[in-house]
C-alpha cells in the first residue's frame, strides 16, 4: 500500500526523493504517525512535500491511495453496511443544518472521542438511525454518517460537514498551485550572468584593500597601515520591453516567470520594465493592460535611460510586414509619424547592447514569417528558453 | 525540562505545527517553515527553546550573509595589528578564530535551538553551501586544523518569507511546514494568549472588522497576526469605544501599511 502511495505521489507530479521516502520510512519506524490517519497524513506532508504549492497535488495522491481507509480496520463490515445510507442524504443535509451545534455537547477534543467511539462500537450491537447516542446515519452524536455534529469521527461515505475527517476532501490549498514548465530559479540563474563590477559607488569601505595596505606599510617605513577599499558592486542597469499583445497571452505564465525572476535577482543597480503592444512605437506603456494615457514617452526612455542600459526586448515579433513598415503605425496608440521599424533602429542606435528573446521562435529562417527575420537580423534574437535567455546574457555582457 | 513542543502561554500553535516540530526534533532534521509575513515564523523558534527550556541562538540572515560567516571568521587583522605591537600569544591562530552562530551552535555545552531566520534573503547559493554543515553537523577550520563537531545535535529552525525558490538538495534534508492563516477560532486564542483581560466586545468588533478587511481582494498587503495583536493594544491604550470600531476604524495605519489600501477600505466603509 505504501508503496502505491509513493506511485501515485509522483504520477500527480511530485518530486519525491527516495531519500524523503527513506526518511518518512524511518519516522514509521520510530512511531512518529501514532496509528492515526490524519496524523500520518501530516507527518507524510511535512516530510514528502516542500511548497505549499504542491499540497494540493498531495492531497490528490493521498486521497486517491487512502480513500475510505480511515477506520476501516477498526469498523466491521457490518456496521458499514448499517451506514450505507446514501438515498438519505438529501434529507439528512436540511436536517442536519437545523441540528448543528444542538444535541450533544460540542466534540473538539479528537482523543476524547475517538476514545468514546471504540467504546460505543464495541457496546454497539444493532443499526441505529437518527438517534443522539449510538453510532448511526442522521444523528447528532460524534460519531456516523451524514450527521451535523461538529468535530466528530466519521465513519465512511460522504462528508456532511467540513470537521468531521476533512482536511484531504477539503482540497484546501488548491489556490497554492502553481503549475511550472521553467523553473523560476532556473531563470534566476541565468541573471546571474549579468554582472559587471564598479567600485564607483555610494558605499562605506569595507573591504581590505591588499595592494594599497602593501604600498602604505612599505612607506610607513614598515609599520603596518590598513588600507580599506569600497567593496565591489554589480552595476548592470537593465531595461525591459515586454511585448504584451494579443498573440502573447499564451505565454503570460512565462512572462510572469521571467518578470519575478528579474524582480527576485536583487543584484541590479537599476531595473525598468514597460510594455508595448506587438512593436515599439512612440509610447511605452507602464502597466501590462496598455491603456491609453498610462504610457511614457519612448523618447523620454531614450533621454532619461543612458545608453549603458542594457535592453532585454520580450515579444513573438509576430505581426504582418505592413505592420512593421507603415508609417501609419498600429491601431492602438501614437506612433509619431515613425514606422515601427524605424522605432526599432532608434532604440538600436540609442543603447549599445540589445537583446530580443522570442517565446516562439522559428527553429530557422521561415520566408512566411517576415517580420520576425526582419527583427532577428536587425536585433540577436533568441528563443526564451533557459539555454536561449544565456546565450542572451552573453552577448549582453561581452565587451 | 520536558523532551515535546508545546504551545507556551504567548504562543499557540496549531495541532499540525506542534506535529512538525517534535517529528524534526525526533528525525533530527531542520525544520523549515514558510506562511505569511506575521504568522509567527521568528516567534515559533522563541515558543520552542522556551518550552524545552533551551538556549535560542538565532542567526538573521542578510542579503550580504555568506555560508562561511555562520561558521568560523579568522579575524586577520587583528591578528596583524597584535602581531605589530608584539602583544603575546599572537603565534597562537585559535586565539583569532571567531565562530559564527552556526559555530556556536555547535560548540554549545548543551543542546540548543538555532534559528536561521529569513534563509531567503541570503545569495541563491547560501543553501546549497550549508547542506554539509547541516548533514553532519559538523566543519573543519583550515586554519587551527580543528573539526568543530555538534555535541548535541542543535535543533534548527530556518524560516523563509519565499522571496526566493530554495534548491531542491536542500528542501530534501528538510521538513516542512506551512504555517496556515490561522481561522476566527485559533485567532481569538492567540489575542487570548496576549490580552488575557481583553474587553469581549472590543475583541469581538476588531475581529470581524479584522476578517472584513483581509477578505477584501483588492487590498494589496494583507493585514496578519501581529498587526491584530498592534490594533487591539492600541484600540485599548486609545480607549475606543467597540461599538464604533467598525464603523470608524480607528488607528487604521496599524494593520494597513500602504497608502492605496488605506484609501482602498476608507473608500468601501
Amino acid at each position: 500500500m505504501f508503496a502505491k502511495f509513493f506511485d501515485a505521489c509522483r504520477a500527480k507530479g511530485l518530486p519525491v526523493a527516495l531519500s524523503e521516502w527513506l526518511t518518512l520510512q524511518e519516522a514509521l519506524d520510530q512511531g512518529l504517525a501514532k496509528n492515526s490517519l490524519t496524523r500520518f497524513y501530516y507527518l507524510a506532508r511535512m516530510i514528502l512535500v516542500k511548497s505549499e504549492t504542491q499540497f494540493d497535488k498531495f492531497d490528490q495522491a493521498f486521497e486517491e491511495c487512502f480513500k475510505g481507509a480511515a477506520f476501516e480496520d477498526e469498523i466491521s463490515a457490518q456496521m458499514l453496511e448499517w451506514l450505507d445510507k446514501s438515498e438519505m442524504e438529501e434529507l439528512a443535509r436540511e436536517d442536519a443544518r437545523r441540528y448543528l451545534n444542538e444535541g450533544e455537547e460540542l466534540q473538539i477534543d479528537r482523543r476524547e472521542v475517538e476514545e468514546k467511539f471504540r467504546q460505543r462500537m464495541r457496546d454497539q450491537d444493532s443499526e441505529h438511525n437518527g438517534g443522539s447516542f449510538w453510532i448511526g446515519t442522521m444523528g447528532k452524536t460524534s460519531f456516523g454518517n451524514l450527521g451535523g455534529n461538529v468535530g466528530g469521527v466519521r465513519v465512511g461515505g460522504k462528508t456532511g460537514y467540513q470537521s468531521a475527517f476533512a482536511v484531504v476532501g477539503a482540497r484546501k490549498y488548491r489556490d497554492f498551485r502553481d503549475d511550472r514548465v521553467l523553473d523560476n530559479r532556473q531563470f534566476q540563474m541565468a541573471f546571474r550572468r549579468l554582472r559587471q563590477f564598479s567600485a564607483k559607488l555610494d558605499v562605506p569601505k569595507t573591504d581590505l584593500d591588499i595592494g594599497g595596505t602593501v604600498h602604505k606599510t612599505c612607506e610607513n617605513g614598515g609599520f603596518l597601515q590598513i588600507v580599506m577599499e569600497k567593496p565591489r558592486k554589480n552595476a548592470v542597469k537593465l531595461l525591459l520591453l515586454f511585448d504584451s499583445g494579443g498573440t502573447m497571452i499564451p505565454y503570460s505564465a512565462l512572462m510572469n516567470d521571467l518578470f519575478q525572476a528579474v524582480h527576485k535577482s536583487n543584484h541590479f543597480k537599476d531595473v525598468k520594465c514597460y510594455y508595448f503592444h506587438n512593436c515599439i512605437y512612440s509610447k511605452l506603456y507602464k502597466t501590462p493592460e496598455c491603456e491609453n494615457g498610462d504610457w511614457v514617452d519612448t523618447e523620454w526612455v531614450f533621454r532619461n535611460l543612458d545608453s549603458d542600459y542594457k535592453v532585454i526586448v520580450v515579444g513573438d515579433a509576430a505581426m504582418a510586414p505592413e505592420e512593421l513598415y507603415s508609417d501609419t503605425g498600429n491601431y492602438r496608440g501614437p506612433n509619431g509619424g515613425l514606422s515601427g521599424w524605424e522605432w526599432l533602429n532608434l532604440l538600436k542606435r540609442h543603447y549599445k547592447k540589445i537583446v530580443w528573446l522570442n517565446p516562439k521562435m522559428a527553429p530557422k529562417r521561415m520566408p512566411w514569417r517576415e517580420a520576425e527575420t526582419a527583427i532577428g537580423d536587425l536585433l540577436p534574437m533568441f528563443k526564451l528558453t533557459v539555454e536561449g535567455l544565456n546565450q542572451a546574457m552573453e552577448v549582453l555582457m561581452r565587451r | 525540562m520536558k523532551d515535546r513542543f508545546e504551545s507556551t502561554k504567548k504562543y499557540i500553535a496549531s495541532r499540525e505545527l506542534l506535529d512538525g516540530v517534535n517529528v524534526a526534533i525526533a528525525l533530527q532534521k531542520p525544520l523549515l517553515i514558510k506562511g505569511e509575513p506575521g504568522t509567527g515564523k521568528t516567534m515559533l523558534a522563541k515558543a520552542v527553546a522556551q518550552s524545552l527550556g533551551k538556549r535560542l541562538i538565532v542567526w538573521n540572515i542578510k542579503s550580504t550573509t555568506k555560508a562561511q560567516d555562520g561558521l568560523y571568521l579568522y579575524d586577520t587583522i587583528q591578528r596583524l595589528y597584535d602581531g605589530q605591537f608584539g602583544e603575546e600569544g599572537v603565534d597562537d591562530i585559535a586565539r583569532y578564530i571567531r565562530l559564527g552562530k552556526l559555530g556556536e551552535a555547535f560548540d554549545s555545552e548543551e543542546q540548543v535551538v538555532l534559528l536561521i531566520d529569513e534563509i531567503d534573503k541570503a545569495d541563491l547559493e547560501f543553501p546549497n553551501d550549508l547542506l554539509w554543515e547541516l548533514d553532519q553537523m559538523e566543519f573543519y577550520i583550515h586554519e587551527t586544523k580543528r573539526t568543530v563537531k555538534a555535541k548535541h545535535r542543535p535543533i534548527v529552525i530556518i524560516t523563509s518569507n519565499a522571496e526566493k525558490e530554495l534548491p531542491d538538495a536542500f528542501l530534501r534534508r528538510c521538513i516542512f511546514h506551512y504555517i496556515d492563516f490561522p481561522d476566527e477560532g485559533l485567532m481569538e486564542e492567540i489575542v487570548r494568549a496576549h490580552f488575557p483581560n481583553v474587553e469581549e466586545k472590543l475583541l469581538k468588533e476588531a475581529m470581524a472588522a479584522f476578517y472584513e478587511i483581509r477578505s477584501y481582494r483588492d487590498v494589496r498587503k494583507k493585514p496578519s497576526t501581529s498587526e491584530l495583536i498592534d490594533w487591539i493594544r492600541a484600540l485599548q491604550i486609545g480607549g475606543i469605544a467597540p461599538e464604533t470600531i467598525r464603523g470608524n476604524l480607528p488607528f487604521l495605519g496599524v494593520i494597513l501599511k500602504k497608502d492605496e489600501d488605506l484609501e482602498t477600505v476608507r473608500h468601501k466603509v
